[in-house]
């Protein structure tokens, strides 16, 4: 019985494991550009917790000025950038994409 | 019944095994059948879990069964044993609880092998790191501590029982939390690690782990403490925590993984401390590996610790490799962690993270230290040195206080840097909040007891209760400010009420104000605390009709009592507790003999109310007149402990809600010709 138990066992572990009907497919490797557009958002919700934090009055205009110019300068040039990859050909792209 | 246990840890072993290499196969291979063969790998990984299952199931039928051939249930069970203990056993003895921690690590697998078409690349690198780790516990449940090894010679008639002392409700849940909480930084760790092998770009790897790190995390609080409740309602010494080296090895990864919570966030807003990031997650698993180790190894003397085994050497050889692992990928890929940005200012939100992550680890430096210290003296010296609560108190206490400011001074400080005005703008109101507190506390009468009437110049315990308040009420302050003006912003949008804003508002950014619900918890954990300060004790032989006064309690002794139960006999004494002439309860400690095991435990009984708990320990008998012994505690504030812990939990579990859409809108940033951005390589 335990045999039994046991072989049933194995062959449908076996089955489950090696039986793989249809065309399988690892997604994509990540590319340079899915990189900046995830900063892109990363410093977009800064700028949003910035304005955020500036409006409940947590600091002066000088002070809230400076941090916004600054984490402006970094989406601009994160967009700069996703905005040169967008324009390049596809070969380079397809390079510079690879294991950045 | 054995037979098939011992079967189904062989043949996760085989599935575990296969997960590993067939996995590493694929990621190394670049031909077309990569992903076929990485695709049995992942579901190899998911069959594991079904097997471990399997045997799990088996093992818990066998208890039922009361299948004392399998020496694990002889050793951890017996008859009479009832059923939640029954099913408790499965991590009541050293084999069950590998079994369990293997269990545990597959079904987190699982859910992560499920969830892989997120990023199936970073995914199937994980999922070879966590198919490793699994290999390891499967040797050893196969070939160090199997859990289905067969009694030798005749069958005995009834089994050891389980230890006593892990016979209390808590017991069925405790160590199932901490366990979560041990197993659940695999996923994180195995994440990291698969980042930094591929060199991962961006943080996107975070977003996936945080929620994973968020619950492993908050497992492992309840885990620490559920073991803090077990040990003052079991252990009889009128004690939450007494540094011992069990309950330390739980603490290690806690304090490594909240470090590993906040700087994380600087890394994902700023893409800093990637360095510090990797290898804080790297010691937060090692640590909970190495709190596995101490806890079943039986290489430190604990009340906690339940097996001496020779396995200490396979869990040494495993953190080795670990280590080396960890090493070699980052001497190989440290250019991929280069910081983003520097730190542009001292007083800044960023270098408020980091001095918190310092303090967290001398916290942990300190507590492994004091953990290691009488192994590493035996060694030097031949002789143990033990390190007791003083140490601990010296070194922890300091850096609790410290924390404490820093988690009131965090929240305030700007990103980048932050500016006088601001400063006085932002801590003027709490910091004079804080301060007449600590003053009223100072001024207080005597008569009002506990926790008022602090005379900080009369002794060092009572300062560092006045601090740890004041600073706790420093940090409410702050918190409330959070959340009143972040409310009235969007009540100035919505004009909903302040309330219902502050509702939205923590909808809106869960994160955020999840973390300061649990900042809240911390700090009514921390009056808690600071209570121990004014602890009392009196001990008296007492028979009927004695009194005894403790505080503001009389307590009467009316009358001792015996019962005899299937698993255990016991004997209480009835203890009529009088404030003023008012009998407010009446109180029932107990001593048990437990029968399979023959041993004695005692049971306290405990009233308990916001100001203190008075705590009652019926401690047995004179033996010179025979009279019996009752230990009382009064011990204030400790129910602000449990109170804190429920509220961290909220907070935790408010933190882990998805986040409703931001409102506000974010004017598009002006286009300018700029450098290309850093990105890891």
């Amino acid at each position: 019985m335990t045999l039994l138990l046991c072989s049933l066992i194995t062959l449908a572990v076996l089955f489950y494991v090696f039986y793989l009907p249809g065309k399988l497919q690892l997604g994509p490797e990540k590319t340079r550009l899915a990189y900046l557009r995830e900063r892109k958002e990363a410093v977009y919700e800064n700028l949003r917790d910035l304005n955020f934090e500036y409006r409940a009055g947590k600091f002066p205009e000088s002070d809230y000025q400076s941090m916004k110019s600054s984490l402006e300068e970094e989406a601009a040039a994160i967009l700069a950038e996703i905005a040169r990859l967008e324009r390049a050909p596809e070969a380079v792209r397809g390079r510079k994409g690879v294991r950045i | 019944m054995a037979q098939i246990g011992s079967f189904a840890l062989l043949l996760a072993l085989a599935l575990s095994a296969y997960s590993f290499v067939a996995g590493l196969l694929a990621l190394l291979r670049a031909d077309g059948r990569a992903e076929r063969l990485g695709e049995t790998a992942r579901r190899a990984g998911i069959a594991a879990f079904g097997v471990v299952f399997l045997a799990a199931v088996v093992l818990v039928i066998a208890a039922f069964q009361d299948d004392f051939s399998i020496a694990y249930i002889f050793h951890h069970s017996n008859r009479d044993l009832p059923a939640p203990y029954k099913f408790a056993t499965l991590w009541s003895g050293q084999e069950g609880s590998l079994l369990f921690w293997s269990l545990l690590l597959s079904a987190y697998g699982l859910v992560l092998r499920l969830r892989h078409k997120t990023d199936s690349r970073l995914f199937a690198h994980a999922s070879v790191i966590i198919a490793a780790v699994q290999v390891f516990f499967l040797l050893l449940l196969n070939f160090a501590a199997h859990p289905f090894a067969i009694m030798q010679g005749s069958l005995p008639e009834d089994g050891n029982g389980l230890n006593p002392l892990l016979q209390y409700p808590e017991m069925v849940i405790h160590p199932p939390m901490l366990y979560l909480g041990y197993v659940g930084f695999t996923v994180p760790f195995a994440f990291a690690l698969s980042a930094l092998v591929m060199r991962y770009p961006g943080e996107k790897w975070i977003h996936i782990t945080r929620r994973w790190t968020m619950v492993t995390w908050g497992f492992l609080t309840c885990g620490v403490f559920l073991g803090a409740h077990w040990a003052y309602s079991v252990l009889g010494w009128g004690g939450y925590w007494g540094w011992d080296p069990v309950e330390n090895a739980s603490l290690l990864p806690w304090l490594t993984g909240t470090a590993f919570l906040h700087s994380v966030m600087m890394q994902e807003k700023r893409g800093m401390l990637k360095v510090w990031n990797m290898w804080l997650i790297f010691a937060t698993f090692m640590l909970s590996i190495f709190g596995t180790f101490l806890t079943r190894s039986g290489v430190v003397s604990s009340v906690h610790a339940f097996a001496q085994s020779s396995i200490g050497t396979w869990f040494v050889v495993f953190l080795t490799i670990i280590f080396l692992v960890c090493g070699v990928f980052y001497v190989m890929n440290r250019e991929h962690l280069r910081s983003e940005h520097k730190l542009e200012s001292l007083v800044s939100r960023e270098s408020s993270f980091l001095f918190n992550n310092l303090l967290f680890l001398v916290a942990c430096f300190a507590v492994l230290w004091g953990t290691l210290f009488p192994i590493l003296s035996e060694w030097v010296q031949g002789h143990k040195i033990t390190v007791g609560p003083p140490f601990f108190n010296r070194v922890m206490i300091p850096v609790a206080l410290l924390l404490l400011l820093l988690t009131a001074v965090g929240p305030l400080l700007c990103w980048r840097k932050t500016s006088i005005e601001s400063l006085k703008r932002n801590f003027l109101w709490p910091s004079l909040g804080a301060l007449a507190i600590a003053l009223f506390l100072m001024v207080t009468p005597v008569s009002w007891g506990p926790p008022f009437a602090m005379r900080p110049w009369r002794e060092i315990s009572s300062l560092y209760s006045l601090m740890a308040i004041a600073l706790s009420a420093l940090v409410a302050f702050t918190v409330i400010s959070e959340f009143i003006r972040g409310g009235r912003v969007i009540s100035h949008h919505t004009g909903q009420n302040l309330v219902a804003s502050m509702i939205r508002l923590a909808h809106r950014n869960t994160r955020r104000y999840g973390g300061y619900i649990v900042h809240f918890g911390v700090i009514v954990i921390i009056i808690g605390f600071a209570g121990a300060a004014f602890n009392q004790d009196r001990e008296k032989e007492m028979g009927f009709g004695d009194k005894m006064m403790i505080g503001p309690y009389t307590l009467v002794c009316r009358s001792y009592t015996q019962e005899d139960k299937p698993n255990y006999g016991s004997e209480w004494a009835i203890i009529d507790v009088f404030k003023g002439d008012r009998q407010i309860d009446t109180l029932y400690p107990e001593r048990r003999f437990f029968k399979a095991s023959q041993q004695m435990n005692t049971r306290p009984t405990i009233h308990s109310t916001a100001n203190e708990d008075l705590y009652l320990v019926y401690e047995g008998q004179n033996e010179d007149s025979g009279r019996p012994i009752i230990k009382a505690h009064l011990n204030p504030l400790v129910m602000w402990i449990w109170v804190g812990v429920w509220i961290m939990i909220a907070g935790t579990v408010i933190a882990l809600i998805p986040n409703a859409a931001a409102a506000v809108r974010v004017p598009a940033p002006v286009r300018v010709q700029a450098e290309p951005v850093g990105a890891g390589d």
